[in-house]
């Protein structure tokens, strides 16, 4: 073997041992070989063994094409005679493929079908993409527990081995939801209402990304299914429909109650916050986000991530620890929430202070004429450090 | 005895006097539009004399004998017809935009074939040769804008006259018109050999008589359902209570929204209404409807009797003090038909003093909460 020749198979050695070696990657949390719901290992069935198909057609064709690159080289031999036609050979590969094809249409339209089914739905969840988070409200469902709608954002909650139904739709772009471990992709559109079926086998964090292109911070549109056992999802439902609890007299969260109701509800709604004449303050949204809507607050710290779930509520200890427990803990310590020594009070700090500069938003006041001085996103609020304590102090409280 | 020139601002001068009057006539401060008018004419008066006057400056044109041979200029209307867009444009700017741009278009257009029609005179001493250069010039822009008004006037002459006559007789008009077109054409693709003072003889008639008759049948007014229905507000679709118009869309269900996927379909049978929300296989009294977010939903009429889904959205502050209802409503449904209603919420539930609902006007203990998050 010549010494261009180690060299080149070096390379590709190396080439292929890299390749090889990233799919062994452990924290792969959108990992699409591991499903966890019943649709998504219906998905699953299929692209196994398509993909070993369509993995050993390309290893023959590959082969193949190295074969006669080697064997037919130029040597400086004379013109080998030349043929016009195969019949049995060109019709043998139109039909070959065309078979091949037609089995896996069989099997897809079969899969299609199947995943398509919510005539057995046992839970429903409405959930809204907005630039740049998703919203999930549940209707009143009183078999499960659910007595009055729950909103929440970010996470979504399901109770394990249930079939749940999404109902998805937007208020601005298109966008697209995908849990990888529970099922495919179905896009939320504008106008429309697009249903998606989801279930999962145990207790867990599934995450997902929005997969359809929707302006500045689609990179930053995440979200999360959390998976809780029955008992744990009931406990979960009893504290969403409690209204949050002022907090006690002449502490610091009481004073950053004061800064929320001056400067975050006007956006942000938090049930059960009243006015300072008693009457409850109701978020207006509408007049100041172009989608119309913006995060209920109300349970923060039961959920572990923030700004569109692209950053962590919890320290990086207590984040390793919820997402790292077994099935059998993980409910129990989600439901745990936020506690204040867990508290990522850096990343939720530097929100506070400047969002934009965080996350990009369309939250230039001066550009904002083509949304009639509507923001996409949240806008840097020009809170003063004083402020921003006793914000954090406040929403700390907002189990 | 006239030349072009004096021509224009001759005509300039008239139809400034005449806009003038009927301007003084029918507005009220009237004094500084007229000033502007009489000036004008007053202007172009003078100039027109001075055009007269120097024969437009050409002094020898009426002084010496033409030279042997050299034919005579074809008359123009095209000054004229540039005065009155000049008065239209100023008549225009002091009382109603649409006369502006009538004006400024007359003005263009005369502007424009005059231009050419001088410039073509001016090639050759050849009139017919001159005539063809007109024509390459200016035909493939006057046939496609006069077949377009050609075209505008019969078809508002014929929407004139279906809207005046009743349903019936439109339909009869409409298939015996359609017949005639269909046979007067199919006679002239038969018969090549018709005369052409024939042919255009009939079309122009033809288009005359639909001209007559629309004017008749604009001056005679819409038919009475119409004029009942405009009354009713049905176009703008006001109605959201009990009362009952008469004249409403029977076919309202066609409408796009239809074909988009609701969040729940509402149905009145027997007196009850019922929701039942996508996804879900079951009846409800109680709908959870998506925050500050545009959706749809159907009413579907299984009822004995007419009926209109009427939507509480809240209330609204119109002034200072003074709140009134937001109610969003489908038209009238016909028995078996369905309607599809699409609204917002931009608050969620607690903000509303009464809950957001769906009810049938006159049907009393029925109905279907709507609930925002």
């Amino acid at each position: 073997m010549s010494a261009k020749t180690r060299r080149i198979v070096a390379g590709v050695s190396g080439l292929a041992a890299t390749s090889f070696l990233a799919s062994c990657a452990k924290d792969a949390p959108q990992d699409t070989w591991q499903p966890k719901g019943t649709n998504a290992k219906i998905i699953d069935d299929l692209q196994q063994p398509v993909f070993a198909i369509a993995g050993v057609i390309g290893v023959i064709v590959f082969c193949a094409v190295v074969y006669c690159i080697i064997k037919f080289r130029d040597r400086g031999q004379a013109m080998p005679e030349q043929t016009h036609g195969k019949p049995a050979l060109e019709i043998g590969m139109t039909i070959l493929p065309a078979l091949i094809l037609a089995g896996v249409g069989v099997f897809t339209f079969r899969t299609v079908f199947d995943l398509s089914k919510t005539s057995d739905t046992q839970m429903v969840v409405n959930v809204t993409g907005q630039q740049w988070w998703w919203e999930y409200d549940y209707p009143a469902q009183p078999e499960l527990g659910i007595t009055a709608p729950i909103i929440t954002s970010g996470q979504m909650v399901i109770p394990v081995g249930t079939k749940v139904l999404l109902r998805e739709t937007s208020r601005d772009v298109i966008h697209s939801y995908w849990i990888p471990a529970l099922n495919g992709k179905r896009d939320a559109v504008p106008g429309r209402v697009h249903t998606l079926r989801l279930d999962a086998d145990k207790p867990g964090i599934y995450a997902g990304q929005c997969t359809e292109f929707c302006g500045l911070s689609h990179a930053n549109m995440r979200m999360e299914t959390i998976a809780l056992s029955k008992e744990d999802f009931a406990a979960w439902v009893a504290n969403q429909l409690a209204d949050a609890k002022s907090p006690a007299e002449n502490t610091l969260a009481k004073e950053g109650e004061a800064v929320f109701l001056n400067q975050c509800v006007r956006c942000h709604q938090v049930n059960g916050l009243k006015k300072a004449d008693g009457t409850p303050a109701i978020a207006a949204p509408d007049e100041n986000v172009w989608s119309g809507a913006a995060p209920n607050l109300t349970h923060l710290m039961s959920r572990n991530t923030f700004g569109g779930a692209s950053w962590d509520l919890l320290n990086k200890k207590c984040r390793a620890d919820v997402w790292g427990a077994s099935s059998e803990t993980v409910g129990k310590k989600y439901l745990a929430g936020v506690s204040e020594e867990c508290l990522n009070q850096t990343d939720l700090r530097r929100w506070l202070r400047n969002a934009p500069a965080m996350k990009p938003m369309y939250a230039d006041p001066t550009q904002l004429s083509s949304t009639n001085g509507k923001y996409r996103g949240m806008p840097n609020l020009g809170l003063s450090e004083d402020d921003i304590d006793k914000l954090v102090a406040y929403l700390s409280t907002l189990k | 005895m006239f030349t072009p020139g004096s021509k224009f601002f001759l005509g300039l001068t008239g139809f400034s006097l005449a806009v003038c009057v009927l301007y003084i006539a029918l507005v009220d401060n009237a004094t500084g539009g007229a000033v502007a008018l009489l000036s004008i004419a007053a202007a172009s008066g003078v100039v027109a004399g001075l055009s007269l006057f120097n024969r437009d400056g050409e002094v020898a044109v009426g002084d010496t004998a033409a030279p042997a041979g050299a034919e005579q200029l074809s008359s123009s209307m095209w000054p004229l017809i540039a005065s009155v867009g000049f008065v239209g444009v100023v008549a225009g700017l002091i009382t109603h935009p649409i006369v502006f741009f009538l004006g400024l278009i007359a003005l263009l257009a005369a502007g424009t074939e005059w231009l050419v029609q001088s410039w073509s005179e001016g090639a050759s001493s050849d009139k017919a040769y001159n005539a063809s250069l007109r024509g390459r010039m200016l035909h493939p822009l006057e046939f496609p804008v006069l077949a377009l008004v050609g075209l505008g006037i019969i078809i508002l002459s014929f929407s004139r006259v279906m809207l005046a006559v009743s349903r019936d007789a439109g339909a009869i008009i409409f298939i015996v018109v359609g017949s005639a077109v269909l046979f007067v054409g199919a006679i002239f693709a038969l018969k090549p050999s018709l005369k052409k003072t024939l042919v255009v003889g009939i079309c122009v008639a033809s288009a005359v008589g639909i001209a007559a008759s629309g004017i008749a049948a604009a001056s005679n007014g819409l038919r009475d359902d119409l004029v009942k229905a405009k009354k009713e507000h049905h176009f703008s679709h006001k109605e959201c209570g009990e009362e009952e118009g008469e004249h409403f869309d029977h076919l309202a269900e066609g409408t796009i929204s239809m074909r988009s996927n609701p969040i729940a379909t509402i149905e009145l049978r027997d007196g009850k209404l019922t929701a039942r929300e996508l996804g879900v296989d079951k009846v409800t009294q109680t709908i959870t409807f998506p925050r500050s977010n545009d959706a749809t939903i159907i009413f579907r009429n299984k009822d004995e009797r007419e009926a209109r889904l009427t939507a509480y959205l809240g209330t609204k502050a119109v002034q200072d003090g003074v709140v009134e209802e937001v109610l969003n409503c489908t038209q009238m449904i016909g028995i078996d038909h369905e309607q599809a209603l699409t609204f917002k919420i931009a608050k969620p539930s607690m903000a509303s003093e009464k809950p957001y609902t769906l009810t049938v006007p006159g049907l009393e203990g029925q109905s279907i909460e709507i609930m925002v998050p």
